[in-house]
């Protein structure tokens, strides 16, 4: 055991990355031996995630982005990604991975360690999730970023849909810190068959970046 | 093995051979056999001994309906051989008997004892003197059976599970199935298709009778399959048992994988917005003496024996059957080299007369109003007796396959498991639904229709009206389906004969159970009048082919030999799983989801002997030692460390936040200091107790509380629900798995603390109760809180999970030179008893109040705050006779510690042991016990009686707590 500060996440996947950076004080996986083509599952337990929580939503803008109207609607704008939860909370998911002070608004507590914050994305992705989830992730008529709140491999996630294509879906999945373990384990055994392996930041800042 | 020329319907490949073993022999076959397919290819006929009488059984199905082809496969009993497919390398051999094969069985002189097995045997003998029974039951168990499962068995394979959803979800993969699924995914709808054969095509797959002009059903069928593989808005399961059909359209099913699948079985729930039931029909039992007897097949049986896997099922072959379907099967065999010598068929009119014609033009003499009396033979048919059913004439003729079917029964499951009344219909002779659920419709043979195109279009209908749940509504394409089906002539009539006109005494309802149709007369005969008791009474129907065979004759048959007009045949009752399959299946990959805390690796890599606490894995302890006293001592000497990261951690924030808190905490929240916390409990509306913990006021209108580890996952819909009607302006953050929780005890740990932080933690400046949000090692933020649980000086730090560890190894090594140590709960546990803390649920259960544990000082007595559980403990306050909880020492002192949970008795139940251990402090075991107020005061004996006390009562004292440090000043320090 070392004595340096690092903040660590609780994700550690069977193989060593390749490149990692050190950003703060986490050291942040970019890149694995052997990612392939997907379909690929990546820790993003860094990124800075918020809670807002405020019984008139619609008077704030946080990081200068409308809160949705409806629960269940999410936007993406500049790489951060706000979901509509319920009538009086969201959550502010900053996907670009960098840090981010939390304004001032009472309103707002930082949970990044509160979940284990992965992306399943790449081929066959809603093949994974449908063996661990009956929530419908693959809806045709819902139009992605869509949140839905339900059981995932019988734990109570956040999961927000990306992108449906059939090519490249991109889905974002967030849960209690402390099932990180056994939910990496659970979604890794579920997409073996598909040949789901763990990937690096990049595969999903590459994804993510025409969209900023 | 002798395989007729090869047909366009064959489903196996011929050039691929495979060998499985059964018994001591080697047999042959091809890929696309099932395990009892190509044993009868190879001349096996008694494929298993049945479970009373051990007569031989032999193929009659070939879709599992009875017990008659399960075998032991692979170290696996009860494998339902007919339709498993054979792989190379197979192990197979029988059950219920004494050898390898079930072609010989010393027991089958039971045969001749089935006078002294009449209906309700169990329940009517053996009981008196009643230690006969357990003698009795274990040589019934020996002698009877289906196969033994050894509990050392492990079974191979990979099982798995799957969740999709669907707009329509079609049962069934037959023509109307098919057509239903296209008619549904027309619109774009999300359909699934699922079949329990391995492929689709249902009834017509294997048949060259006529669809349209020259196309044969097989034709029509592939085509219908094509169709569907081109939708990519259909998602196909084969070889896919549907078990199960809930409320809100849930159906359960479950698929056998083949050898290129990466499961082998794999449990599927599927949640749609309409379902298609196109289940089809299986065929109806014909009931005659030895109707059991091996060559005995149902006509379906026989033809797709020849027809998709090449195997002509005897050489000289008497029908005796009631549908059409029998005259069809009786040609075409005959055609593909099959000897019949003539076909009985039960009705009188009705038949399809081109059928007849058929039947004719091969010589084939059709007898109308004739049916099986009696299969002769002794391990398989020789020979059989024939006549009319009104008259006296018989007709012996030697032949080796009885090919009998009394008609159709609709596989009506799936409605059943969804409440559907399911009503006798008199003109079909099936049991049709009265009445279907919004969301659930019908479609093909199941409704009576033999029509081919209709059964088509009916399945077309019941797609669309399927779309239309969905929102794609046609009325004006529905209506003129309708208008297509009304076209077409009705259902048709369906034979009700059940049985020839015999005795009974060795004519089968039920093969799984044995049980006969005298059996079944002997019930009625002991006042049963209802099918549903009948079937309780002589086992009919329970065994594993889940009334697959008897569900529809029993009712018909009660009926009929009740001879009460007014009484229509009443179903029994069907349940779900309709098809049973592997535990395994059920409990599919076992992801056991359990929670770590962020320390988790290096606890384990500490010594940790990690346990299961709730959803989360802590260490109990970190020495072999189970009492951990060293662990103990270390705290009470020394400096400690203990993961406490499982504590419940939450935000309340609002305006109203205040408010919330006084509605559940029993103190006045309004009186919490700036920094210090409060410790307060929460009770239920009782006045039970229900949780404690410490609240702190972080800010304005801003709370940061802890609850137990047990109750952070109920804590914010507790909340939430107690202020459901007010309207007040609140919110809350589970910040349980946000922070680390790091407990750092004993008498040096402020030396430690002084090591990692600048800021001034002396005991004037950061006192007992306070807490301080400080800065670890120049950058760790710490929400510390000097507490007192475990009766030491000690320090709570609430850090980031991220940070949790690196925090955890500074202090390891800043305590390094004081000899600083990890403890785990078995530590934590002996020294905050000595103390005399209680843990909610430990030292509490569902009926103790906050009084009772001695913690009424801490409810406030807020008037304004309608506090939960308030009335209650004012109620209680002062009642008598209630459970106290008190501290026990032993009154030898010398002895060991009671087990947790022991009684505490005189005469009657006095109470019980709460957690009792040995105290390294006093060298002695102490306790918490929950005891009659009578008993509560120091110095009470008490008897305890312990699980292994072999009558010998313990004897304890009730003392005083805190056993240690009474007056806290350690804690304080």
């Amino acid at each position: 055991m070392t004595n340096k500060i690092i903040r660590r996440s609780p994700v550690t996947f069977g193989p060593k990355p390749s490149t990692v950076e050190n950003r703060g004080h986490w050291v942040v996986a970019l890149e694995y031996e052997g990612e392939g083509d997907g379909p690929h599952l990546i820790d993003l337990s860094h990124c800075p995630r918020w809670d807002f929580q405020d019984g008139n939503l619609d008077k704030f803008k946080p990081v200068g982005i409308s809160i949705p109207k409806q629960p269940g609607i999410c936007v993406l704008s500049n790489g951060t990604l706000i979901n509509r939860m319920n009538g009086t909370q969201a959550a502010v998911w900053h996907l670009s991975g960098e840090a981010t002070d939390i304004p001032p608004e009472t309103g707002y507590t930082d949970v990044t360690d509160a979940t284990v914050f992965l992306a399943i994305m790449g081929r066959n992705a809603f093949a994974i999730t449908e063996k661990l989830s009956a929530l419908d992730l693959n809806d045709p008529a819902r139009t992605p970023p869509f949140l839905i709140q339900g059981p995932f491999s019988h734990v109570p996630c956040q999961i927000v849909v990306m992108a449906g294509d059939r090519e490249l879906p991109v889905i974002l999945l967030a849960c209690s810190r402390g099932y990180a373990h056994d939910m990496v384990d659970a979604i890794l055994h579920a997409g073996h068959e598909f040949g789901l392996q763990p990937a690096g930041e990049n595969v999903f800042k590459k994804w993510l970046e025409p969209l900023k | 093995m002798n395989r007729i020329d090869p047909l366009e319907t064959f489903r196996i490949q011929p050039s691929q051979k495979i060998s499985i073993q059964y018994g001591r022999k080697s047999y042959e076959g091809v890929a696309g056999d099932t395990i009892a397919g190509l044993l009868y290819g190879n001349g096996i006929r008694v494929f298993s001994r049945s479970l009373k009488y051990h007569r031989p059984r032999g193929l009659y199905s070939l879709d599992g309906e009875c017990s008659n082809t399960m075998m032991r496969v692979d170290g696996m009993p009860n494998v339902r051989t007919e339709n498993t497919p054979a792989r190379n390398g197979m192990k197979v051999t029988a059950q219920n008997v004494a050898g390898k094969t079930a072609d010989t069985d010393p027991m089958a002189f039971m045969d001749k004892l089935g006078f002294a097995m009449p209906a309700g045997f169990y329940y009517r003998t053996l009981h008196k003197p009643a230690k006969m029974w357990p003698v009795a039951i274990k040589k019934i168990r020996k002698a009877a059976g289906l196969g033994v499962m050894d509990p050392d068995f492990r079974i191979e394979g990979y099982f798995d599970e799957i969740y999709p959803t669907a707009d329509v979800c079609v049962v069934g993969g037959g023509p109307a199935g098919m057509t239903a699924a296209l008619a549904a995914a027309a619109p774009g709808l999300r359909v699934i298709l699922m079949e329990n054969r391995p492929w689709l095509g249902g009834v017509f797959d294997y048949r060259p009778a006529a669809y349209e002009g020259d196309l044969p059903l097989y034709q029509r069928a592939a085509h219908l399959a094509r169709k569907i593989e081109e939708t990519p808005n259909i998602r196909v399961f084969t070889h896919t048992a549907v078990v199960g059909n809930y409320n809100d359209n849930l159906v359960t099913a479950f698929q056998r994988g083949n050898e290129t699948d990466p499961f082998d079985e794999r449990y599927i729930e599927i949640r749609a917005r309409s379902i298609v039931v196109a289940t089809g029909c299986i065929e109806r039992p014909l009931l005659f003496e030895n109707n059991d007897r091996p060559g005995v097949m149902q006509v379906g049986c026989a033809h797709r024996l020849a027809r998709t896997w090449g195997l002509l099922p005897g050489r000289q072959a008497v029908f005796s059957i009631g549908d059409d379907l029998g005259l069809e099967a009786a040609a075409d065999l005959s055609d593909l080299g099959l000897e019949i010598a003539c076909v009985a068929d039960t009705r009188m009119d009705g038949q399809d007369e081109t059928l007849i014609d058929a039947l004719s033009r091969r010589n084939i003499p059709v007898y109308r109003g004739w049916i099986a009396y009696k299969a002769h033979g002794a391990k398989q048919v020789k020979k059989v007796t024939i006549g009319p059913l009104a008259g006296v004439q018989r007709q012996d003729i030697e032949c080796d396959l009885l090919v009998a079917s009394a008609g159709l029964t609709p596989l009506t499951g799936l409605l059943s498991t969804r409440q559907v009344e399911l009503l006798f219909d008199r003109h079909t002779g099936f049991f049709l639904p009265a009445g279907l659920p919004d969301g659930i419709h019908t479609a093909g043979r199941m409704l009576g229709f033999q029509d081919s195109v209709k059964i088509e279009i009916s399945g077309q209908l019941a797609g669309m009206e399927a779309a239309a749940d969905c929102g794609f509504n046609a009325p004006g394409e529905i209506d003129s389906i309708k208008v297509r089906i009304n076209a077409f002539p009705g259902p048709a009539l369906g034979s009700k004969i059940v049985s020839a006109p015999v005795k009974g005494k060795k004519t089968f309802i039920c093969f799984d159970e044995d049980t006969t149709l005298k059996n079944i007369d002997q019930a009625m005969a002991d006042g049963f009048d209802v099918p549903e008791l009948i079937k309780r009474y002589t086992s009919a129907g329970t065994g594993p082919g889940q009334g697959g065979i008897p569900g529809h004759n029993l009712p018909l048959y009660v009926a009929q030999t009740q001879q009460s007009p007014d009484q229509a045949p009443r179903s029994t009752t069907v349940r779900a799983p309709l098809i049973p399959t592997l535990m395994a299946t059920y409990a599919g990959t076992q992801h056991d989801m359990c929670k770590r805390t962020a320390l988790h690796d290096s606890q384990v890599a500490s010594g940790g002997k990690m346990e299961r606490v709730g959803v989360w894995t802590r260490a109990r302890r970190f020495a072999e030692d189970t009492k951990a006293l060293a662990e103990i001592k270390n705290v009470r000497h020394n400096v400690g460390m203990l993961d406490a990261s499982t504590l419940g951690k939450f935000r309340i924030h609002g305006p109203d936040a205040l408010k919330a808190l006084q509605r559940v905490y029993v103190s006045d929240m309004d009186k919490i200091v700036d920094g210090r916390v409060k410790y307060s409990a929460m009770c239920n509306e009782d006045g039970c107790i229900i949780d404690d913990g410490v609240v702190l006021k972080q800010g304005e209108n801003d709370y940061y509380f802890t609850t137990s580890t047990g109750r952070a996952g109920q804590t914010v819909e507790w909340i939430r629900y107690h202020t459901r009607y007010d309207h007040w302006d609140f919110n809350i953050v589970n910040l349980t798995d946000a922070c680390g929780v790091i407990n750092l005890a004993g008498p040096n740990a402020r030396k430690v603390l002084e090591k990692v932080t600048t800021a001034d933690v002396s005991n004037e400046a950061f006192p007992f109760v306070g807490w301080r949000d400080l800065t670890l090692a120049d950058c760790i933020p710490a929400r510390t809180m000097r507490l007192g649980f475990v009766g030491e000086l000690s320090y709570e730090f609430h850090v980031p999970a991220s940070y949790t560890q690196t925090l955890w190894n500074i202090l390891e090594a800043a305590g390094k030179e004081l000899g600083i140590q990890n403890f785990g709960l078995e530590a934590q546990n002996g020294l905050r008893l000595e103390k005399g803390h209680l843990i909610i649920g430990s030292e509490s259960e569902q009926r103790t109040t906050l009084h009772d544990v001695g913690l009424g000082f801490l409810w406030d007595r807020k008037p304004d705050a309608n506090t939960v559980g308030a009335v209650a403990l004012t109620q209680t306050e002062h009642q008598k006779d209630r459970l106290k909880l008190v501290g026990i020492k032993m009154a030898d002192a010398s002895a060991a510690a009671p087990k947790d949970g022991s009684a505490i008795v005189d005469t009657k139940f006095q109470g019980y042991i709460c957690t009792a251990r040995f105290s390294e402090a006093l060298n002695e075991p102490i306790g918490m016990a929950l005891v009659k107020d009578a008993l509560a005061e120091p110095g009470t004996e008490l008897n305890i009686y312990e699980d292994s006390c072999n009558g010998q009562l313990l004897k304890a004292i009730v003392a005083k707590m805190p056993f240690y440090d009474s007056d806290g000043s350690r804690m304080k320090m």
